[in-house]
């Protein structure tokens, strides 16, 4: 072989690897956008019907049913590719991260008693940070649109305090519509465009 | 006449193989054997020995994740493997240049 050859290989395996690295991820987004989503507004009837404190402590389900479903999407996508490049574990430690924080957050907030004040827009904004940054990693655009938009959008829920505190969920389920539901499904249809 | 020097090009990075796995090695963050066997085109049985050797000289780090029949091989770069891959690639190119008659003035 020339060392022309051997310049060909290292070109050709390089473009057929970075080629369609990152077409994976396609129901991540989803997984944990309507859980989340669905709870808040389970959460918002349920505050709405009884206005008990138990009510307050349904978010914790996001993390029960998103977990789950998080690592069931990772490993079916794992098991279609067989490779994990340095872009998808960035992406994954971030909202591990972010996931974790907002439990924290959660749990340090409702034990300090200002639940009420904080909590809501803490995990809207860090839903649109995840998705902006998200969308920066991987150049599609409309996460990183969509991750501003909700971003801005999570001083909203702030405006809701005392009595009217429950309007809150209903403002963080719309901006994590924004935030994960909308450009998941986008970021899903590109990707099935792409591996046709 | 200053003496010119020929690049040292690494033997073991020479083989089409071994050049492969690397390349798609450096240019992820791990790769599964499955995954390389797919991508090379090439059997288990030679992979396994392409990859055993790379290990041996501290090129790529494997790891088995999972349990029993699950259980899969896992492959990383090491820092000494892409340092030494971008390396041939470095003295492939300066041979590259002496091979092309227009330029071999320049570099020979």
């Amino acid at each position: 072989m020339t060392t022309n050859d051997q310049l060909e290989i290292i070109a050709h395996t390089r473009a057929e690897v970075m080629g369609s690295k990152e077409l994976t991820g396609e129901n991540l987004f989803l997984a944990w956008g309507y859980p989340t989503a669905i709870i808040m507004l389970l959460e918002f009837a349920a505050l709405m019907w009884w206005n008990e404190d138990w009510c307050a402590w349904l978010w914790a389900g996001i993390p029960l049913i998103g977990t789950p479903l998080m690592i069931y999407f990772l490993n079916e996508d794992y098991e279609r590719t067989r490779r994990r490049t340095l872009n998808q574990n960035v992406i994954l430690m971030m909202w591990v991260f972010i996931g974790f924080t907002c439990c924290l957050g959660g749990f340090a907030m409702g034990i300090a008693g200002v639940y009420h004040q904080c909590l809501f827009p803490l995990i809207s904004l860090m839903c649109g940070m995840g998705c902006f940054m998200t969308g920066i990693i991987l150049h599609f655009r409309p996460k990183t649109v969509c991750g501003i938009i909700s971003s801005m959008l999570s001083a909203v829920p702030l405006f809701f305090q005392g009595d009217l505190w429950p309007w809150q969920l209903l403002a963080t389920a719309v901006i994590v519509t924004i935030a994960l539901i909308i450009p998941g499904h986008l970021f899903r249809r590109h990707i099935r465009q792409n591996m046709n | 006449m200053s003496e010119f020097k020929f690049p040292v090009i690494n033997p073991l990075l020479h083989s089409e193989l071994r050049l492969k796995i690397m390349v798609a090695l450096d240019s992820l963050e791990s790769a599964d054997f499955m995954y390389l066997c797919r991508l090379t085109d090439s059997t288990r049985g030679n992979v396994s020995i392409q990859i055993a050797t790379l290990k041996e000289a501290g090129y790529i780090e494997v790891s088995k994740m999972g349990l029993g029949r699950l259980s899969h091989t896992v492959c990383h770069i090491t820092r000494k493997g892409h340092d030494a891959l971008s390396a041939y690639e470095e003295n492939l190119r300066r041979l590259f240049q002496c091979e092309v008659p227009n330029s071999a003035e320049k570099v020979c």
